[in-house]
């Protein structure tokens, strides 16, 4: 198996996604059989197809410099889960905190 | 023994554009928080990015004044990473394929006189919101005005060698990129912010040290500070036989020290890949070649330019550049017919003190050359000039200066009946000075000179009185 | 329910009313839910009826060419519109209604269609039975206890019952053909460009394209037409809108068909290989020519698919954080730490979480270059296969089966992730390539629909769907197909 507990942490971390004890043995069993699966790309000789595949339009369109924000049927307000004083509030940073 | 210190800099420029760079909100300074916000911004489900031409124009302009090259095909990367004020949980940025590399600043080091900093990169990104830590009890509040406004991020090589080096290099920076008129370049509204870089290592030695990135500083004479006391710390932390660990550090302005941010290092997994949502940015190289064609004179040519032509001090030609519109003004007022060296007097003096105070020129350089002349004819003298010049900045009719000092009774009087007037009461008026001079004391002339020229209100030329004053004090009568 | 074009034209000349149309879509619905379908997770009897006003009041002042006059269209719930919510089959969307709505929902009002229902989904678009919606799952219209197929089940769903005589939904890697076989309908995925992304909630950015179910060739064509064309609000489309009349049966007498064998293999089923050449068949019969072409990466698809989707959408679903929209949980330590992570790791079902998880395990330091950079250049070569065939082979379209096997059971395939992504086998690899391509009814197998799929080169929609509908014309009738 390619990966192990150790991994899954690691990307749940990095995800900020809560992996429960009780589910993580089953979540590296999923993930190990989704990673091995995938792996069998290795076995692909592409070393001079370098270049990533590109969908849609070559080249990005511009826009011109003109202030027309795009409408709200309802404001910030109306979706935020905490909203005080034109602010969106959240817990302090906690562990994340700088400043 | 010594140590060499190795700084590199990331400088994050707001370009001036008026909306944002993904979508049309405002990027307005000071607006009431989260109202400059839209579907894109917010990073509503559904919601796209389209790039703004300015930003890129401005961007380009940025990379050509650096002398950079700029790529005809760039990419769009998403910076992966979780805080409150990054709506999407990632930032727009551009990663292993910027808008441009190479080039460089040159600049006058105080230590090493004048050197080259390369330029490593600029690319175009985003700009996230603001985070309000003080405002609610326990809670972070966001405004999301900010967030999606355009920046060009300008990273140097680690070629600067000390702080106040770092510093020059930063003065020397914001004034190329005032001049290709990118950016306001303010630390204070948040539209110039400084990352540093700094190891020591011993003279002579190849590699590099262990770094450490230095953050949180409002002034370029902050920066100085903070890589002062971080080149501080890690010296001694080297001399006691310690080890630098590469960790981000925050600067306390206040105490004028830098400690450990939080953020763990194991969370700068940024997971750079390609935006998916934004094709490559592809610029013809006509159109690079025409925004190169569109820059004005920089500063470093401006300097040459202004010395070989007028033939200034380097000391005025550097004054007079800090800025392009006081070096527009300057050349304003000498097209007008002003002496350069005149011109360059009054501007770095009485003008400077205005423009200083309020950001913009009184008076108009025309006026100012009209002035330069009436001096120069005898018209009125400088003393009295000065008060000309007063006038003229309260004055919105644009009046001739020539006209004014008319009006104020400042044209200077050469009339031998008056001058001699002017004399005779100052004579009477300090009869111990008198006899000292005719004791030999001929200094005093100077006094007696000055004395006249009060006494006339600045109108008497000061050329027809010095004869006047020596006839009166060689009779002994 | 009658098709696009009887509706609008009924509607359009004033013979009947929006409304009527209207009123028989809301029954169709009450109906389908009654059936205990679980197809629709939002829909309104009042808010239909106010759009019938809308467009029958335009119809009086004197509005002509209205498209889709009084057609109603559902859309699959990952289409944001304002006035209903969009959860995206997600705790973490429940209750969130967009502030703003997606450009196919602009166009489809400018159109006249009326917009009938929010439709079930597996959550965020991510599975392949519809399933994985946290709203439970959608059942097949002739058997409860079958999948409808997905992600777009909801849509495929409601069109197979004829509740509605198209539907939006969205595809990834086969979402819409996928269950549109499954279903015994049509489903087209148009070109990656071709329809804006504006409004359509992001899962796999670079293969993301809404699409269309139709119970006829004529319906989902009528549909893509309006939808189709450049949009200022999204940088990846393309300046081609569709010519309406896209689907009029063409004559196919010297179409080159490509037949890869690599989707073909041995063990397919017999009752979508016997589809398969009942369509070969019927092809040969038309004066088409049928040719055998090889796309040698073919085997790739699916490992390039469940790289390269699940990285873009660990990045696209960062934005669920419960900071600014959405659901909030609280976690114990009261910090924002704890809120994110209790926010994602409650509002995401297992599905979202491992896609979320072996996405930012493929972009994570160590590993970008074994598998993001390794699968976008396999990507590259997938895309080279169909070039290849096209202009080398001189093919004008492809051919092949839509789907393994027909509709599974639910529950089958649930416990083996891996299991459940081969079911998209054949649809992966236009996806990947970004090319058009649809799925069309080609008989019955043992009583369930089996689908053949066409794929046409890029902005090949025009032929695609005028030889799909020739097809359509001679496929129709004949039912079991073994
Ligand atoms: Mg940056
Ligand atoms: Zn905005």
């Amino acid at each position: 198996m390619s990966i192990g507990s150790k991994d899954v942490l690691h990307v749940a971390a990095l995800a900020e996604l809560d992996v429960p004890a009780s589910e993580l043995q089953a979540l590296v069993e999923q993930l190990g059989r989704i990673v091995d699966y995938v792996a069998q790309l290795n076995a692909v000789p592409a070393g001079e197809q370098a270049a990533p595949f590109l969908a849609g339009p070559h080249a990005a369109p511009l826009r011109e410099d003109e202030i027309r924000p795009a409408p709200l049927a309802r404001g910030p307000d109306a979706i935020a889960p905490e909203f005080r004083d034109g602010l969106f509030l959240v817990p302090r940073l906690g562990a994340m905190e700088d400043e | 023994m010594s140590w060499e210190t190795v700084i590199g800099l990331e400088v994050h420029v707001q370009l001036k554009t008026r909306s944002k760079m993904f979508c049309g909100c405002s990027t307005a300074f000071g607006d009431p928080p989260n109202t400059n916000v839209c579907p894109v911004c917010l990073g509503l489900p559904g919601a796209l990015p389209v790039p703004n031409a300015e930003a890129i124009r401005l961007a380009t302009r940025a990379a050509i004044a650096l002398g950079a090259a700029v790529h005809p095909a760039s990419v769009f990367a998403r910076k992966n990473y979780f805080y409150p004020d990054l709506p999407k949980g990632y930032q727009i940025t551009q990663f292993d394929q910027p808008l441009s590399t190479g080039g460089e600043v040159v600049f006058d080091s105080p230590e090493r006189g004048r050197i080259a900093c390369s330029i490593t990169r600029l690319h175009v990104e985003e700009d996230a919101g603001k985070s309000l830590h003080d405002r609610y009890p326990g809670k972070t509040a966001i405004d999301l005005n900010r967030a999606g406004v355009p920046l060009a991020e300008i990273v140097s090589g680690a070629d600067l060698r000390s702080p106040a080096e770092a510093r020059s290099y930063l003065t020397a920076l914001k004034q190329i990129l005032m001049y290709a008129g990118v950016s306001d370049c303010s630390m204070e509204k948040g539209s110039l912010r400084v990352d540093a870089n700094l190891s020591v290592r011993r003279p002579g030695a190849e590699q590099l040290g262990t770094k450490t990135e230095i953050k949180n500083m409002n002034s370029f004479a902050n920066v100085e500070r903070a890589l002062e006391a971080e080149r501080l710390r890690q010296v001694a932390l080297l001399d006691s036989g310690g080890r630098v660990d590469q960790v981000t550090l925050l600067f306390n302005a206040a105490t004028g020290q830098v400690r450990p941010s939080r953020s763990k290092e194991e969370s700068h997994d940024y997971r750079y890949f390609p935006d998916p949502d934004l094709p490559p940015l592809v610029l013809a190289s006509r159109w690079i070649d025409e925004q190169g064609a569109a820059l004005p004179e920089l500063p470093e040519a401006r300097r040459g330019r202004l010395i070989a032509m007028y033939g200034l001090s380097t000391y005025h030609a550097q004054e007079l550049t800090l800025e392009r519109s006081v070096a527009d003004y300057f050349e304003s007022v000498v097209g007008a017919g002003a002496d350069p060296k005149a011109a360059a007097g009054w501007v770095l003096g009485d003008v400077m003190a205005g423009y200083n105070a309020d950001g913009h020129f009184a008076v108009g350089p025309e006026q100012l050359a009209e002035l330069i002349g009436a001096i120069g004819d005898g018209t009125v003298s400088h003393q009295a000039a000065k008060q000309v010049f007063v006038a003229l900045k309260g004055d919105v009719t644009m009046t001739s200066p020539r006209a004014l000092a008319v009006t104020l009774g400042l044209v200077q009087v050469q009339d031998s009946t008056a001058l001699e007037r002017w004399v005779d009461e100052v004579l009477a008026a300090f009869p111990s000075e008198v006899l000292r001079f005719r004791g030999g004391e001929t200094k005093l002339l100077g006094f007696f000179v000055g004395q006249v020229m009060r006494r006339s209100g600045g109108k008497a030329d000061p050329k027809g009185v010095q004869p006047v004053l020596q006839a009166k004090l060689g009779n002994q009568d | 329910m009658n098709a696009v074009a009887t509706i609008a034209n009924a509607v359009g000349s004033g013979r009947t009313s929006a409304a009527s149309a209207a009123r028989e879509v809301t029954r169709l619905l009450a109906d389908a839910d009654a059936r205990g379908l679980n197809a629709t997770l939002h829909w309104s009897a009042t808010q239909v009826a106010r759009e019938a006003e809308e467009v029958d009041g335009r119809i009086r002042a004197g509005a002509a060419d209205l498209p889709l006059a009084g057609v109603p269209v559902a859309l699959k719930d990952n289409i944001v519109t304002t006035e209903a919510p969009t959860t995206c089959g997600s705790r973490i969307l429940e209750r969130y209604v967009s502030p703003f709505e997606a450009t196919v929902v602009t166009r489809l009002r400018a159109a006249g269609a009326l917009i009938a229902a929010k439709t079930n989904l597996d959550e965020f678009a991510m599975g392949s039975s519809t399933e994985h919606s946290a709203f439970g799952r959608v059942r097949h219209p002739m058997d409860p206890d079958l999948v409808p197929g997905g992600s777009s089940g909801g849509s495929a769903a409601l069109v197979a019952a004829g509740v509605v005589p198209a539907a939006l939904g969205s595809e990834t890697g086969g979402s819409v053909r996928q269950p549109a076989s499954f279903c015994g309908i049509v489903g087209v995925k148009p070109t990656y460009g071709r329809v804006s992304r504006y409004g359509l909630v992001a899962f796999g950015s670079s293969l993301d394209c809404i699409s269309v179910f139709g119970r006829s060739v004529d319906d989902a064509a009528r549909v893509l037409a309006v939808i189709s064309g450049l949009d200022s609000h999204d940088a990846t489309t393309v300046d081609a809108p569709l010519p309406p009349a896209a689907a009029e049966a063409r004559p196919l007498a010297g179409l080159r068909i490509g037949l890869p064998r690599e989707y073909l293999p041995d063990d397919l089923h017999p009752g979508v290989r016997a589809g398969v050449d009942r369509a070969i068949a019927r092809l040969r019969a038309l004066g088409a020519i049928v040719v055998p072409v090889s796309l040698p990466h073919t085997a790739y698809a699916v490992p390039t698919y469940y790289v390269l989707a699940p990285a873009e959408a660990a990045s696209n679903l960062a934005r669920y954080d419960g900071a600014r929209y959405g659901s909030r949980k609280t976690g114990t330590a009261g910090d924002l730490r704890g809120l994110y992570r209790a926010t994602r790791g409650q509002g995401f079902g297992p599905e979202v979480r491992r896609r979320i998880l072996v996405g930012t395990y493929v972009l994570s330091a160590g590993y970008y270059d074994a598998y993001y950079r390794k699968a976008q250049q396999v990507r590259n070569l997938l895309a080279a296969d169909f070039s290849r065939a096209f202009r080398e082979d001189r093919v004008d379209l492809l051919l092949t089966p839509t789907t393994p096997t027909p509709a599974f059971r639910a529950g089958e395939k649930t416990a083996d992730p891996v299991a459940m992504y081969l079911a998209d086998i054949f649809v992966c690899g236009a996806s990947l390539a970004g090319l058009p391509a649809m799925s069309l009814p080609a008989g019955r197998s043992d009583g369930l629909p089996v689908g053949v799929q066409l794929i046409a080169p890029a902005f090949g929609e025009t032929r695609m769907l005028q030889a799909a509908a020739a097809l359509e014309a001679v496929l129709r009738g004949d039912e079991e197909v073994r």
